[in-house]
């Protein structure tokens, strides 16, 4: 096992651990940090698979806009709620908890049966992309542009329009109320 | 053979990190020194003149001081968000450093995202003054921490898109390539304003902000927006000392005060440096060549570049420090109007102006 490797393995072991403590977590406010970690390797896991693009836009979107806001909302709460958020059973698996576990374990074995059918390695794109691969010193911006104006144009353009949407109507709701 | 390689490979690379943190350090030594003599020369004072000759030895003394202090976390306080918090705000900031420049062939870490690299990396600091705020468990502290974060979540739109607009005329992200574009290293022709080929000439009129005049006005959005986001006056209602005590930093102590100040200071000289290399020409000489008088030529190199990046660094750092102690501190509503209805528009209309100029002259 070579060093990006077992850099690699330890980025994976920190997302996963990190969002494990997210959901399992009774506080939190602390589990809305502990997903800031799991964020930021995510981000670390992106550059290994030569996506720095990527990376970088998960920085700067879910780091620097999403989770801020998050905790905005959180701290805005009050504080009395957020430590004692309802009494709940203290037993690891309740009766009450047992649908959410048949939902959630179906959807794993749902989950893996797609991929088993799927055959990753047979498929014709993948096995006929072996010599198109990324080096690490590739400039990925390039690409991303002009797909973005090209192919993807439209897309693109439907999330602009959808995000000056959400613009103008955040900005409906924060204005005054005009007395009459 | 290959493992040894590697392994100078790593040690190279942590030795660059230990210089860079030892760099950041020292700065911030002299940056308190700096600010406490520009201020006392703003406000007709001396300032400190007691520890060794004209008070230089102040600052030293003040970490010595802060080193020996105790460790107070509040009772009430959340002890794990209270105690990560300064390493977070002061780890996002250095880590800013490792995309930047120092000389036409001296960079941390080239890569081709460096702009993005560090706007990005920035950003992360807003989470650590919210732990900060949180963890504190105190009023004052909140309070300071969420002005903080609206205020650097505000501004930085005006500042991405005055950045975007430097972009768009280096058609660049790696911020190696767009010093070497504004100076006699590129291998592009350069337009003084549009007109003027400056190729051979260099110096000053090769800098991004003269070859494409409007970059002045993007610059001037840039380093307002940079001020605001290192909480400074006149942008400083995060820690304004009539309203909240001291903001978000109210309940640290000793050595942790101090990573907090570390990360301010570090921070005012990444933002300096990150507009010095998007705007004012990076690493490249201010002298131009004037016929067989080839100033730019011989005031280029390794050496020379760490000279001219440090000296225009400092002197945007020591502009950030005059405004500080010249101008009163802005209304929370002043400072929104100013970001959403005269910053980000006049950063728009630069980002416009940088398409039609890289279309029709350039």
């Amino acid at each position: 096992m070579n060093l990006e490797q077992v850099v690699f393995y330890v980025f994976a072991a920190v997302v996963l651990s990190s969002a494990l403590l997210v959901v399992v977590s009774r506080n939190l406010v602390r589990s809305i940090f502990l997903f800031f970690i799991t964020l930021f390797s995510m981000a670390g896991v992106f550059v290994f698979a030569l996506a720095d693009f990527v990376a970088l836009t998960q920085l700067v979107i879910y780091v620097g806009g999403v989770l801020v806001l998050m905790i905005f909302a959180f701290l805005l709460s009050n504080k009395h709620i957020l430590d004692n958020p309802e009494s709940l059973k203290t037993k690891l698996f309740g009766f009450h908890n047992l649908p959410a576990i048949l939902v959630a374990f179906l959807f794993f074995g749902i989950l893996l049966w797609c991929i088993s059918l799927a055959q990753i390695d047979q498929l014709a794109w993948i096995q006929g992309s072996a010599g198109n691969t990324l080096e690490v010193t590739d400039n990925t911006i390039h690409n991303i542009g002009i797909t973005l104006m090209t192919k993807y144009l439209l897309p693109f353009e439907v999330v602009s329009i959808f995000l000056l949407m959400a613009l103008v109507g955040a900005a409906h709701l924060a204005r005054k109320e005009r007395k009459p | 053979m290959a493992q040894i390689s590697e392994l100078n490979f790593f040690v190279t690379y942590i030795l660059v990190a230990i210089l860079l943190f030892s760099f950041t350090a020292l700065f911030a030594l002299f940056a308190v020194y700096a600010e406490r003599k520009v201020s006392a020369f703003i406000q007709d004072r001396l300032g400190p003149m007691e520890t060794g000759k004209f008070g230089s030895l102040q600052t030293l003394a003040d970490i010595l001081k802060m080193l020996q202090k105790e460790f107070i976390i509040p009772r009430a306080a959340d002890k794990v968000l209270f105690v990560v918090a300064p390493v977070i705000i002061f780890i996002s900031v250095y880590m800013g450093f490792a995309s930047l420049p120092w000389a036409p062939d001296l960079i941390p870490s080239k890569i081709n995202l460096g702009v993005f690299y560090v706007f990005a990396i920035v950003s992360v600091e807003s989470v650590g003054i919210l732990m900060a705020g949180w963890g504190s468990n105190n009023k004052y502290s909140l309070l300071g921490a969420l002005r903080s974060v609206a205020q650097v979540v505000s501004y930085e739109i005006p500042a991405g898109i005055a950045i975007i607009s430097a972009v768009m005329i280096s058609q660049s992200l790696d911020l190696q390539e767009v010093s070497r574009l504004q100076g006699i290293l590129t291998d592009q022709t350069t337009k003084f304003f549009g007109f003027w080929d400056v190729t051979k000439v260099g110096g000053i009129f090769a800098w991004n902000i003269f070859q494409a005049p409007h970059l002045i006005i993007a610059y001037v959005i840039y380093f307002i927006a940079s001020l605001a986001e290192c909480n400074r006056a006149p942008f400083d209602i995060p820690e304004a000392e009539s309203e909240l005590v001291s903001g978000f930093h109210t309940e640290y102590t000793g050595i942790r005060f101090a990573f907090v100040f570390l990360g301010e200071y570090s921070m005012m000289f990444l933002v300096g440096m990150f507009g010095v290399l998007l705007f004012l020409g990076g690493w490249n000489t201010p002298l131009p060549n004037i016929g067989s008088v080839t100033l730019a030529d011989w005031t280029t190199g390794t050496a020379w570049g760490i000279i001219w990046i440090v000296a225009k660094v400092l002197l945007v750092v020591f502009v950030q420090m005059w405004i500080r102690w010249t101008l009163p501190r802005l209304r929370v509503d002043q400072l929104m109007d100013l970001c959403w209805k005269v910053l980000t528009p006049l950063a728009f209309l630069c980002m416009l102006i940088s398409g039609v100029w890289r279309l029709l002259v350039m």
